[in-house]
């Protein structure tokens, strides 16, 4: 009988400690894992001026985000790759910039690289340190990459690689954290990883890209090579008017721009906070 | 007389150690054994070191209490009270489930069992489970439960199913459970001696009630005993987790309906919290991951000396003599 | 007469034959479900098989340029492309698998007599829990350690620049190898046959030992002769059971193999240790997020039912190879 009533009361607290919300509108959101960190920060931020408003988002890839959208299981998608012909129906909204940095072990002395460099490496054209001049290492180059998985991948891909697939010397991982952390372990390896992962602390080195640093400021005036928008992705037909509402905050309002600089973003159009000057 | 029989006594007979009368490959044998067995204590003891020096670092009791919220940065992150209550809640769900089945299953199979082909044919399907691996018995969900019959399970908008739930999980990791339960059960109750049934039997009570009111009760312990190695295995289940239940930091319900929402709703449990916050997901905080990695294990280790403890305890009442 | 005694019974609605129909019913919805489970896993897989035929098995070209051929066709909406070379990845499978599960049985037997018989008593109490509690460990932690410690160390100190210039024209060496996935894979799956061979140790009757024990011979012949022999049929079952768990292993060999579809070479000499791989299970969950393209789905489903088809396989196998046995057994 005890442990009825046991689990009974376990339940019941289950029950209880499970927040229910009520007479709210639910927003439902899905797409690419790269950008939830953004959006979840976003969705805190909008949700303290609108109270009433619930946002539901479910990290499935950016792919089938869009193809949510398109077969109506999603009111909006986010993307990290600008808009293809197979995404019909759909309207992409620019949101903010994120740069992709490329990065060494800091026992390799490079500093700046240029496209095509890259380019032959991802491509297995160069396989030696000794082909880029500047390394200080001899060893042969371990590049590593993400798998065919999400957004930053085809990103690369389209970007870098010219839609040519990367050859069988890049070691493809399950997600940008690993490319890090592998290229923090291996000092003859290359990568590459959005800008929010290179914290003073990280152990990685960004490279300049033909001569421009992977920085905020250069993502923002879109001076670097690899600067990349993350977009909103709606449906053309009927789509709601308050995630449109939503997508106008986070475009243009001051406090979502320090939330995504707060989060490791860009903010490409957001007015910035007018500073009071003291007397 | 005999002089072979009064020449040497017989030895004691008691085991002796590996000595010089042995040959070569018993002694081989022992060295391996010794050798084998203590690289088995070491390899266990550092995993088990590494968890433990890694959780006792990280493991603070407000991550315990505190929602999990996104950020690159370790302290904006929250605690992992949702991804808790996300794996505490999918395995009710997948034993809810899984032992009345899984029980039901056993008594068919071991007290009744005919037609013969069928039961044969249902043992096979259930040992099939019990090796099938997870990912495919996760593919397997997604085709049921995107379909429009089962719409009702997940959310929906608009006559398109989202397919991914609490309840499409717990149902697939219902599936997981169960092949342990029937075996540990069907072992319970064959070792049971027969003339405990004719007995009752010959008392006058009907095959059924003999199963309910001796049988079973006779068998708990293994019964509980399936349950908590399938409740281990639901636990640290992390393949069907990521692919069915949406992997949403927080609960995500759907509806408004207080629990029902949320078991139509997503969320996320220990499992795919790990497995996000680790260097292989996109949250990259290692911290996070070792704490709930911790409390995960704390879960399992609680679990098994639960186990130890019913079986223990079902020794002192048990039939065998 | 005596109320004690006899107990009498009301014919209740849960008379005998509605409660056999009930529980017979429920056993059967059980395997309604697997069968669904075969019958849907089957027919999506259908499609990849039918495109490809026996070549389906077979090798021929770029697994990786096949897969993104394949999933680029269903994602921009062209005609479906469906030509899939799977031979790399079943390599890739039955390698880690095959040594992962040899090198676990040849440790295991000896880590269980070790445990049943010679560890002093103190070191046996705690390491019975430890066992069950590794064999609970989710696989993500077993892929942490694994690209944390082992990966960088087999990459950094046991690869030479030699040996990664020789093959830098097709991969590279850099730690996520064969080595470090059949490492992992070994420790993974033995807590799962060192507890069943236990438990088949622990049931060989004691009168049986002892008599051996008693008539001189030594304690190393008496467990490897008698116990191991008598325990045959635990140890067939701890060998599938933990088989079935390597074949299915999917997020840990994902981090750990190295994710490019290369066929290990064994000609390669040590270098075949070092190289790249990645299995069935693995590419599945590399591809998960692509479900969403027709043939991909297809394709994926149809390396599904190969899994699925093993796993049956494998249960079979078990049965069979117990069925001798059946006279030796201690218990039917």
């Amino acid at each position: 009988m005890k442990l009825k009533t046991l689990a009974l009361a376990g339940v019941a607290t289950l029950a209880l400690a499970i927040p229910a919300s009520a007479g709210a509108t639910t927003l439902i959101g899905s797409g690419s894992t790269a950008a939830q960190p953004y959006l979840l920060a976003l969705f805190k931020g909008y949700t303290k001026l609108h109270p009433s408003i619930h946002f539901v988002y479910t990290p499935d890839g950016g792919n089938a985000g869009v193809k949510d959208v398109q077969q109506g299981k999603s009111q909006f998608a986010a993307q990290a790759r600008a808009p293809l012909p197979s995404d019909a129906g759909t309207t992409y909204v620019k949101l903010f910039l994120d740069g992709l940095c490329l990065d060494v072990n800091p026992a390799n002395k490079l500093t700046n690289v240029s496209i095509q460099q890259v380019r032959d490496i991802y491509l297995g054209n160069i396989t030696s340190w000794t082909g880029i001049p500047g390394s200080g290492l001899t060893s042969t180059i371990d590049p590593f990459g993400r798998d065919t998985n999400g957004g930053t991948y085809n990103f690369f891909v389209s970007s870098v690689l010219n839609n040519k697939p990367p050859s069988s010397r890049v070691t493809p991982l399950l997600s940008d954290g690993l490319v890090a952390n592998s290229v923090k372990k291996d000092p003859n390896a290359i990568g590459y990883n959005g800008l929010a992962y290179f914290t003073p602390r990280s152990g990685l080195k960004a490279l300049k890209l033909n001569g421009v640093p992977c920085s905020a400021l250069a993502v923002k005036k879109l001076r670097y090579p690899l600067t990349r928008y993350i977009w909103l992705v709606l449906p053309t037909a009927n789509s709601s008017n308050k995630v449109e509402r939503f997508a106008d905050w986070v475009r243009t309002s001051v406090k979502a721009g320090q939330i995504i600089s707060k989060v490791g973003g860009v903010p490409a159009f957001n007015q910035t906070a007018k500073k009071k000057h003291k007397k | 007389m005999e002089a072979g029989a009064l020449a040497t006594p017989p030895r004691p007979p008691r085991p002796v150690p590996a000595g010089p009368t042995w040959r070569l490959a018993d002694r081989i044998g022992i060295a391996l054994c010794w050798a084998l067995g203590a690289l088995f204590c070491a390899i266990a003891a550092a995993i088990v070191i590494f968890m433990l020096v890694q959780g006792i670092r990280y493991v603070r009791p407000s991550l315990l209490v505190t929602h999990p919220t996104a950020g690159f940065n370790e302290t904006q992150t929250g605690g992992f009270l949702d991804p808790l209550l996300g794996t505490l809640l999918v395995a009710a769900i997948a034993i809810a489930i899984a032992l009345p089945l899984g029980v039901a299953t056993a008594v068919w199979l071991s007290e009744y069992g005919r037609p013969f082909a069928l039961a044969r044919l249902t043992e096979s399907a259930v040992e099939m489970v019990a090796g099938t691996p997870s990912i495919v018995l996760a593919l397997f969900g997604t085709v049921v439960f995107s379909s429009p019959a089962l719409g009702f399970l997940s959310r929906s908008s608009g006559g398109v199913v989202f397919g991914r739930s609490f309840f499409a999980a717990g149902a697939i990791l219902s599936l997981v459970a169960l092949p342990l339960i029937v075996s540990s059960t069907r072992e319970g109750l064959q070792a049971i001696p027969t003339h405990l049934r004719e007995a009752s039997l010959a008392v006058g009570k009907t095959r059924f009630a003999t199963v309910r009111r001796i049988l079973l009760p006779t068998a708990r312990p293994s019964v509980v005993t399936g349950t908590m190695l399938g409740l281990g295995r639901v636990i640290g289940d992390t393949a069907i987790i990521v692919i069915l239940l949406g992997a949403t930091l927080r609960f995500n319900s759907a509806g408004h309906a207080p629990l029902l929402g949320v078991l139509k709703g997503t969320g996320s449990t220990l499992t795919s919290y790990v497995y996000q916050n680790s260097p292989s997901g996109e949250g990259n905080q290692p911290s996070k991951a070792y704490a709930a990695a911790f409390v995960l294990l704390a879960i399992v280790l609680v679990l098994n000396a639960a186990v130890e403890i019913v079986r223990r305890r079902s020794q002192v009442g048990s039939w065998n003599p | 007469m005596h109320d004690a005694l006899l107990i009498e019974e009301r014919p209740h609605w849960w008379s005998d034959r509605r409660a056999e129909l009930t529980l017979g019913a429920l056993a059967c919805g059980v395997l309604a479900v697997v069968l669904a489970m075969l019958v849907f896993v089957v027919t999506a897989a259908w499609p990849s098989f039918a495109h490809n035929g026996l070549h389906w098995f077979g090798s021929g070209g770029n697994v990786d340029n096949q897969i993104r051929t394949i999933f680029l066709s269903g994602d921009q909406g062209g005609p479906f492309h469906w030509q899939f070379h799977a031979w790399p990845l079943l390599w890739s499978t039955i390698l880690t698998t095959g040594a992962a599960v040899a090198i676990s049985f040849f440790c295991s037997v000896f880590v269980a007599l070790f445990i049943i018989e010679f560890a002093p008593s103190s070191v046996r109490e705690i390491l019975q829990p430890v066992i069950r509690l590794l064999a609970s460990v989710p696989s993500v932690i077993y892929g942490l350690i694994g690209v944390l410690v082992i990966v960088p160390f087999i990459g950094n100190h046991l690869i030479t620049q030699g040996q990664k210039q020789s093959v830098a024209y097709a991969i590279s060496l850099n730690g996520y190898s064969l080595l470090a996935a059949v490492l992992i894979l070994t420790v993974m799956i033995s807590p799962i046959m060192i507890s069943i061979f236990c438990d088949g140790l622990r049931a060989v009757p004691r009168t049986w030992v002892e008599a051996s024990l008693g008539l001189g011979v030594n304690r190393w012949r008496t467990y490897w002769k008698i116990a191991v022999r008598t325990a045959r049929p635990a140890l067939i079952a701890g060998t599938v059971l933990a088989t079935a768990r390597a074949l299915g292993e999917a997020v840990m060999l994902a981090m750990v193999s190295g994710s490019v579809g290369f066929a290990p070479n064994p000609l390669d000499g040590v270098i075949f240790f070092f190289e790249p791989s990645r299995p069935l299970a693995a590419t599945i969950i590399s591809n998960s997020e692509e479900l969403s393209s027709p043939p991909m789905k297809h394709t994926l489903y149809a390396i599904a039912a190969v899994l699925l088809f093993s796993a049956a396989m494998l249960s079979l196998i078990g049965w069979v190879a117990k069925q001798p046995m059946k006279k030796y057994a201690v218990r039917g």
